[in-house]
């Protein structure tokens, strides 16, 4: 049975989720890192059923709020990079004391991104790193979120206000931006735009990078290909693919993808 | 042709391929399809980008671009056409 509780950290609680693995520890131990604001609540329901399947194929599961972010502590317009992946380490750390198996460490979108920057550190120990579409390029995806902002003016006013570079600017100024509800730091944002996946090479045994995609024959996306192409060429062992499914961290309604589910299990078969 | 290119773009991004494909070109987008939130117009705008190569600029993001399927069918045509 999973179970809720509050992670004391140094700057305040974060709400995790612990579902337990049947075999009592002996499996592998994953965290899960969540993407990005309202990405955050529409793949909750993916996130829960992935981890109650790790759960019953004997791995251990710690799913984390990051500082800011759902039921956790802090507002979001101070969060940083650095303290969430601060979160992750110490939800590492937790997980670490409850589970004789190895590590794993698993993220979803510009989770997905955070989990390889957190994974670099040799010291953690972390054995597996599970991306789901990971974030490739930091700031197409920043584009892409100040253009929430240029769509919402849109419906109000019948055309953008402003533009992604103005935006750009401002925050370039020091100064935050309301996005879809949701205060965008500075700092955050310039950290997010520098962002570059293929940089951020893992320290691990294993990478699993699993996408989804409409597309009849799936393959990963071609910046994804590329990172992952690169980190092979530095002696990492990588097993990438694409499933056919619906991009459910988007769509308007919450939306289930059961070949990511299978294809992520089968990657991870073996792995404690 | 061009505009069931566009019409199966919308119907993915939007998630409404049924109700999408009984729609012409005169049928309105914005302000009649409920689904056509700022998300749905930005995930709309990267999958329109995606699927003909296109990219779209800050000050074509707007009201007369997504009024109706026509519109959007015409500004396609003119981006694909320079």
């Amino acid at each position: 049975m999973s179970s809720a509780f509050f992670l004391p950290v140094e700057s305040g609680h974060r709400f995790c989720i612990y579902h337990p693995s049947v075999r009592d520890g002996a499996g592998l131990g994953i965290v899960y890192a969540h993407p990005f604001c309202e990405e955050m609540n529409k793949t909750r329901r993916m996130a829960a059923l992935q981890s109650r399947r790790f759960a019953a194929a004997g791995y251990a599961v710690l799913q984390i709020d990051l500082f800011g972010c759902g039921d956790s502590s802090g507002d979001f317009a101070d969060a940083r990079w650095e303290i969430w992946k601060q979160d992750l380490q110490v939800a590492l750390g937790w997980l670490k004391s409850r589970v004789r198996g190895p590590l794993g460490l698993w993220g979803l979108r510009l989770g997905a991104t955070l989990a390889a920057d957190v994974a670099r550190d040799p010291t953690m120990g972390i054995e597996h790193l599970l991306l789901w579409q990971p974030v490739s390029t930091g700031e197409q995806f920043l584009t892409q979120f100040l253009r929430l902002r240029l769509a919402a003016e849109m419906l109000a006013e019948g055309n953008a206000q402003s533009g992604v570079r103005e935006l750009r600017e401002t925050l370039r100024r020091g100064v935050p931006l309301e996005i879809a509800g949701y205060d965008l730091h500075p700092l955050l944002a310039a950290k997010i735009d520098a962002l570059s996946l293929a940089d951020l090479v893992p320290a691990v045994a294993r990478v699993h990078c699993l996408e989804v995609t409409a597309m009849a024959e799936p393959k990963l996306s071609p910046a994804s290909q590329r990172a992952m192409e690169g980190w092979r060429m530095k002696g990492l062992d990588v097993r990438a693919m694409a499933v056919r499914g619906e991009p459910f961290w988007s769509t308007l309604e919450v939306t289930e993808c059961e070949p990511l589910l299978a294809a992520t299990e089968s990657s991870l078969k073996g792995a404690y | 042709m061009l505009f069931d290119d566009v019409k199966t773009v919308v119907g993915g991004a939007l998630q409404i391929d049924g109700r999408v494909q009984e729609m012409d070109a005169a049928a309105p987008l914005l302000g009649a399809v409920p689904e056509l939130d700022s998300i749905a117009v930005v995930s709309l705008i990267a999958a329109l980008e995606e699927h003909f190569g296109i990219a779209v600029a800050d000050d074509e993001i707007s009201a007369s671009t997504f009024a109706t399927l026509g519109s959007l069918t015409q500004f396609i045509e003119r981006k694909l056409s320079r």
